[in-house]
């Protein structure tokens, strides 16, 4: 085990009285691919914006092995959000260079970096195209360089081959292996077992806000009996998942009157939230 | 150092906005290249068209019926001459000489433009001009007759008048102004034109920045959550705060540069009037100009700021526009209400109100007019404004929820 870069210490974080997550306690060590695996609405992107720092806890913290609260450390960290979050209005490099220039990178520094990694994903001869009409796939691997562009400690990683091609996913997993061969350390969301599999030295398993399990593949079978990933995920999420977790502000009082008067009801006589 | 890098990141993220601005043309035209536009259309084309059509409406010849059994000769010979065709008919009737009777259908459908009915009535002449207000022809054909009608009126009362052995100058005149008017008047003409620029610049410079800050606020706010840009943003290195100046001064950079422009499209239509004699440059002391630029710095900030606020609370683009379009009524009715109020004597608290300091600072500074309790006063209730909208938009862009979009 490599030495610890990032620790969880008894998170909880309610939106309002919905608790997305509840008490969850884990590290992530230097050279590990951690797979974050959960249903929808598990808490996998609630996670990932607390080790982002982009949510604050409401109970616990989320620190750094120096000891350092994440959100004033964000410079080791690259995220690549499940939206991409790419400005179509911009070339790909245009979008890179932005995020270089405010993690505090040269942007010589950050171009070479690019070159390298565009290299490997197979987009380098689109860095000076703009994003507007790029597919998802292209979408996805310019986040990707983006978030490597000013070398990163950890990639924080939302559903990244979510929607993509089976070359584009491939291509993606692909890289994060290499990135892992080499040391680097990923956390990488997924609700997808096979990929967690291939992908990661260890997965966590979240579900209805809660680590269920946190092991290498291999050890998740021993914990759980179990001949395959599949058969342990079900044993250890036998309770029914939440649809859902609404982050937002609640609605005020007005807005749920008008909501409800202005929605029609189902056929079956449900009234819709 | 820290601060540096805090400024180089807020410089960062509005140099990207603006770049972002700059490559779409809709926006550019929209917001750079109509401020500039506008009032030059406004003061040198539309004028010029409204010429136009009034030198096709005086060419023109309107026809006008007479209804008399003893009509003035002299009077059908002025009219004659006044780009007016006289058709003659009989009066038919005794009295009540206004009712159209069926004179009216013939107005409606336009065969003729006025009916002028007249009947002697002993020393008295009794007349009634019928038209139809609502066409343009007929309009025409009532002013020319009218002015007509007055000037053969005042002959005959000055004729009557010299048989009766008075001076028609003094009975109908005895009080005269003595000297030439205009130089009763002590303001200059800059002054008298700084007094009008007065009553619609301020009005103008308030919407224009609030209308033109409406469409970046919401493209850097509910835009980007909209569009999911703004999650990847938050894990950035770099407070909400240097988040939200860096926003602020792209939407400040082009509502000013906006309304920079409008200014100079304004000075330029100025320039051209001042040449036609309809309005001259306004004179302006350094001191003014100076304080309008303060004004308006503190408007901006604290508008774009309150902008962005509202903005970064909706969901969406299309749900920030309409909270952002009817926002725009808060400008505008203090902005028409400041026209009417009186500056002479103004009290000193009416500068401290929000939105009605700053045009009521702009019309005094436009008429040149310095007073030391009102400037201090909107100078300090503006910036403690556009403090307050500043902080409500930091509490804003702190808010969590912000990174989630609607899907």
């Amino acid at each position: 085990m490599g030495v610890e870069l990032l620790r969880v210490e008894g998170v909880t974080k309610s939106f309002g009285h919905i608790e997305a997550l509840a008490d969850v306690s884990l590290s992530i060590n230097e050279g590990e691919i951690v797979g974050l695996v959960g249903s929808n609405g598990a808490g996998k992107t609630t996670l990932l914006r607390l080790l982002a720092g982009v949510y604050t806890p409401t109970d616990g913290k989320v620190v750094l092995s120096d000891g350092s609260k994440v959100e004033d450390a964000r410079h080791r960290l690259g995220v690549v959000p499940e939206s991409t979050g790419l400005y179509s209005r911009l070339t790909a490099w245009e979008n890179i260079r932005y995020h270089s220039r405010l993690y505090g990178t040269p942007d010589e520094e950050s171009w070479n970096r690019t070159l390298f990694f565009a290299d490997r994903l197979d987009i380098k001869e689109s860095l000076g195209r703009h994003t507007k009409g790029f597919s998802r796939g292209m979408r996805q691997k310019t986040a990707l360089l983006r978030a490597l562009a000013h070398a990163p400690d950890i990639l924080l990683l939302d559903e990244p081959t979510a929607g993509l091609d089976v070359t584009s996913a491939r291509t993606v997993r692909s890289l994060v292996q290499q990135l892992g061969e080499t040391g680097g350390t990923v956390v990488y969301s997924t609700h997808q077992l096979a990929e967690a599999e291939a992908v990661c030295s260890r997965i966590i398993i979240i579900h209805n806000g809660e680590v269920r399990a946190d092991g290498t593949p291999s050890g998740l079978l021993e914990q759980t009996s179990t001949a395959n990933l599949e058969e342990a995920y079900v044993s250890l999420t036998t309770d029914k998942a939440r649809t859902r977790v609404v982050t937002d502000k609640p609605l005020s009082k007005l807005a749920k009157w008008w909501q409800k008067l202005s929605t029609p009801k189902t056929p079956g006589g449900d009234e819709s939230e | 150092m820290k601060v540096s890098s805090s400024i180089r990141r807020i410089t960062t993220i509005s140099k990207k906005e603006l770049v972002e601005f700059a490559r779409d043309w809709r926006t550019i035209f929209a917001l750079l290249i109509i401020p500039l536009l506008m009032f030059p259309l406004l003061f040198i084309i539309f004028p010029l068209l409204l010429a136009s059509e009034a030198a096709e409406l005086d060419a023109i010849e309107v026809n006008v019926v007479i209804q008399s059994n003893d009509f003035p000769s002299d009077l059908a010979e002025q009219l004659n001459g006044s780009g007016i065709e006289l058709n003659y008919e009989p009066l038919v009737m005794e009295s009540n000489l206004s009712s159209p009777l069926e004179d009216g259908d013939r107005l409606r459908n336009g065969s003729i433009d006025a009916v002028l009915r007249m009947k002697e009535n002993g020393s008295v002449w009794d007349y009634a001009l019928l038209y139809m207000s609502t066409s343009e022809r007929s309009q025409e054909a009532r002013t020319r007759a009218l002015t007509v009608l007055f000037d053969w009126e005042e002959n005959e009362t000055e004729r009557r008048l010299v048989d009766a052995g008075l001076d028609p100058d003094e009975t109908l005149r005895p009080l005269k102004w003595d000297g030439e008017i205009s130089n009763s008047d002590v303001a200059t003409s800059g002054e008298q034109a700084g007094m009008v620029l007065s009553l619609f610049i301020p009005l103008v410079l308030s919407v224009w920045t609030f209308s033109s800050a409406i469409q970046p606020s919401i493209d850097m706010t509910a835009g980007e959550r909209e569009r999911g840009t703004l999650e990847a943003l938050l894990g950035l290195p770099c407070s909400r705060n240097e988040l939200l100046f860096g926003k602020w001064l792209a939407v400040a950079t082009i509502t000013g540069i906006g309304v920079l422009l409008q200014l100079v499209g304004l000075l330029f239509a100025i320039g051209y009037l001042a040449t036609t004699d309809f309005l001259t440059v306004p004179t302006l002391s350094v001191g003014s100009i100076v304080f309008i630029g303060i004004a308006v710095l503190l408007f901006a900030i604290m508008v774009v700021a309150f902008e962005l606020a509202l903005a970064m609370r909706a969901h969406s683009v299309k749900e920030a526009g309409s909270i952002l379009g009817p926002a725009l009524l808060l400008i505008l009715f203090p902005a028409l209400f400041t026209q009417v109020i009186n500056l002479d004597g103004i009290e000193t608290f009416w500068f401290s109100i929000p939105v009605v300091n700053v045009l009521l600072a702009l019309r005094e500074l436009l008429m040149d007019r310095f007073v030391v309790e009102h400037i201090v006063t909107w100078i300090v209730s503006s910036g403690v404004y556009a403090m307050a909208a500043a902080l409500y938009a930091a509490r804003q862009f702190k808010r969590e929820d912000i990174v989630t979009s609607l899907s």
